[in-house]
């Protein structure tokens, strides 16, 4: 019974990191209406940069981590304004193959400059510190901070979509680009914002996957598969929903584990698919 | 005196089809300018082609003084011309103070702030946190025309405000637009409806499957002509 417990405890706080992961590609799906395949992508390379930086300088995971934030910010917003923008409004093919395309060459460009090997970044003893609760839970302080975190960037996009200027002006954008241009907000830049926020969620997303998990230049697409299952079981446009769709499958990879290793992952597929038959439009749908 | 706004052949056309044109048309400060019209008859596709958002446009479309034919539709915002669109295209997941202010803070600063159109439009003031899909129609007309004038343009253009509404809330938007026009802004009013534009013109340009077939000055011409032209007898 207490091992039970503590498997949906561990698979609820494990959901924490994939709601991070899926934070980003929520908003750009919610907000700019396509789904970024290089998302994941995306992730492990900032997982990279901040391997490097460590390895160039010394300093620790978190400043790091921090210093990747405004590089992903600006990227973000360059990403949008030169690339993805053109393709954007020209039907749902083009921008997937160009996401596609960006994908593949950040595959490529990790592998060419850092080798197939896998990588895992030190936090410096913060990984193995574990809080023992009782009742046979022991909480791991790097997977709560994580989980604790994901409900601070939720709170934190909910609050600057709905309460700010900026959050107003991405609203209407993603409502009608071309009345936001008659009124005069240039609805690129909007946009290019937007995606410099998504960036900054893909930086703090990859700071923290790099300690707790291992990752190679591939691991993106599984990156990208959790974050998509999670955003479609919240529902398209829910922020707090995505939160409640990577807790569900975290906490059904933990019990798939339970009966055998090789039913963790598959577990997770098998209720996504569950649950979008029952409820396509996810469980908290905004549009 | 030069003209506010001042057009010169300008067409329009959709594919191999020609919708308007070549038409050439002024507006000036101060006036109140009707453009009437059947459906399909290239209203709407004036008012987006000043706009930038006209299917492909040529011509010349000259504002202040400026040559303005080839800037984004942003640009012609930010330059003081503001389209309050056929179908109101409010942003509907915006409250009615948001809409508002995404009018108020991309325009210029000039007569209309808030309190002012809450003072001409009392009935959005209760409502302001409201979202917009909660309104009636012609609370949501209110909205659009709130957010065009906010922007304080010196151009404001009107593409069938009146449209599916219910003839006290049309006299009442009505009321509005010669109080707009005693600021020195141009406006542009787009109506099937020949009686009510007609009443509040300074002058008035009738359009026939894309072309002006009559214009002039309502106090000068007789209603049965513009009937005829109207619907092209
Ligand atoms: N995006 C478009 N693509 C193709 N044809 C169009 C498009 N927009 C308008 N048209 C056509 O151009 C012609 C003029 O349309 P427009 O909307 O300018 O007319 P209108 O005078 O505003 O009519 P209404 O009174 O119905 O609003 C019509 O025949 C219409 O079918
Ligand atoms: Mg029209």
């Amino acid at each position: 019974m207490g091992e039970l417990a503590n498997q949906i405890v561990q698979g609820v706080l494990v959901g924490g990191l994939y709601a991070m992961y899926a934070m980003g590609l929520s908003l750009s799906v919610g907000v700019m209406r396509f789904v970024n395949i290089a998302h994941g992508d995306l992730i492990v390379l900032f997982s990279f940069l901040i391997l490097a930086l460590i390895h160039a300088t010394g300093i620790g995971a978190l400043p790091a981590t921090l210093m990747t934030l405004p590089i992903a910010f600006v990227g973000g917003y360059f990403l949008q304004r030169f690339l993805l923008q053109r393709v954007l409004g020209q039907g749902v093919l083009p921008i997937i193959l160009v996401t596609f395309g960006l994908s593949i060459i950040i595959q490529n460009g990790l592998l060419g400059t850092f080798g197939a090997d896998t990588r895992r970044v030190s936090g410096g003893g913060f990984e193995t510190a574990t809080l023992r609760i009782g009742g046979g839970i022991n909480i791991g302080v790097l997977p709560l901070t994580i989980f604790i975190v994901a409900i601070l960037m939720v709170l934190a996009l909910d609050w600057l979509l709905y309460r700010t200027r900026l959050g107003a002006r991405i609203r209407a954008v993603s409502d009608d680009p071309a009345t936001a241009n008659l009124v005069g907000l240039p609805s690129a830049r909007v946009y290019a914002t937007a995606m410099g926020i998504v960036g900054v969620t893909i930086a703090i997303s990859a700071g923290f996957m790099s300690i707790w998990t291992n990752f190679d230049p591939t691991a993106g697409p599984s990156r990208l598969l959790i974050a998509f299952e999670a955003v479609v079981l919240g529902g398209l446009g829910s922020l707090w929903g995505t939160l409640v769709g990577g807790i569900i499958l975290g906490v059904a990879q933990a019990l798939g584990a339970q009966i055998d290793v090789s039913w963790q992952l598959l577990a997770g597929h098998i209720v996504f698919l569950v649950i979008f038959l029952a409820r396509p439009e996810g469980l908290f749908p905004k549009y | 005196m030069d003209a506010l706004l001042d057009i010169t052949d300008l067409s329009v056309s959709y594919g191999p089809f020609h919708a308007l044109g070549p038409v050439s048309l002024t507006v000036g400060a101060g006036e109140i300018v009707s453009i009437i019209g059947a459906n399909g008859a290239g209203k709407s596709s004036l008012m987006k082609a000043i706009v930038g958002q006209a299917g492909r446009s040529e011509g010349k479309i000259v504002f202040e003084g400026e040559d303005i034919t080839a800037r984004t539709t942003a640009q012609i915002a930010r330059a003081g011309i503001a389209l309050v669109p056929e179908g109101r295209r409010l942003f509907p997941s915006l409250t009615v103070e948001e809409n508002l202010r995404i009018g108020w803070e991309v325009g210029r600063q000039g007569a209309f702030g808030f309190d002012e159109i809450y003072a001409l439009f009392p009935a959005l003031a209760e409502r302001r946190t409201l979202h917009v899909r909660h309104l009636s129609g012609g609370q949501q007309q209110m909205v659009a025309l709130g957010r065009g004038l906010l922007a304080n343009p010196k151009l404001l253009l009107c593409d069938e405000i009146s449209l599916g509404l219910a003839p006290v809330v049309i006299a009442d938007l009505y009321r509005i637009i010669p109080e707009i026009r005693d600021r020195g802004i141009g406006i542009v009013i787009v109506e099937q409806d020949i009686t009510r534009s007609l009443a509040v013109a300074d002058r008035f340009y009738c359009l026939l499957e894309g072309r002006v077939n009559l214009s002039g000055r309502p106090t000068n011409t007789n209603r049965d002509e513009v009937a005829r032209h109207y619907f092209g007898m």
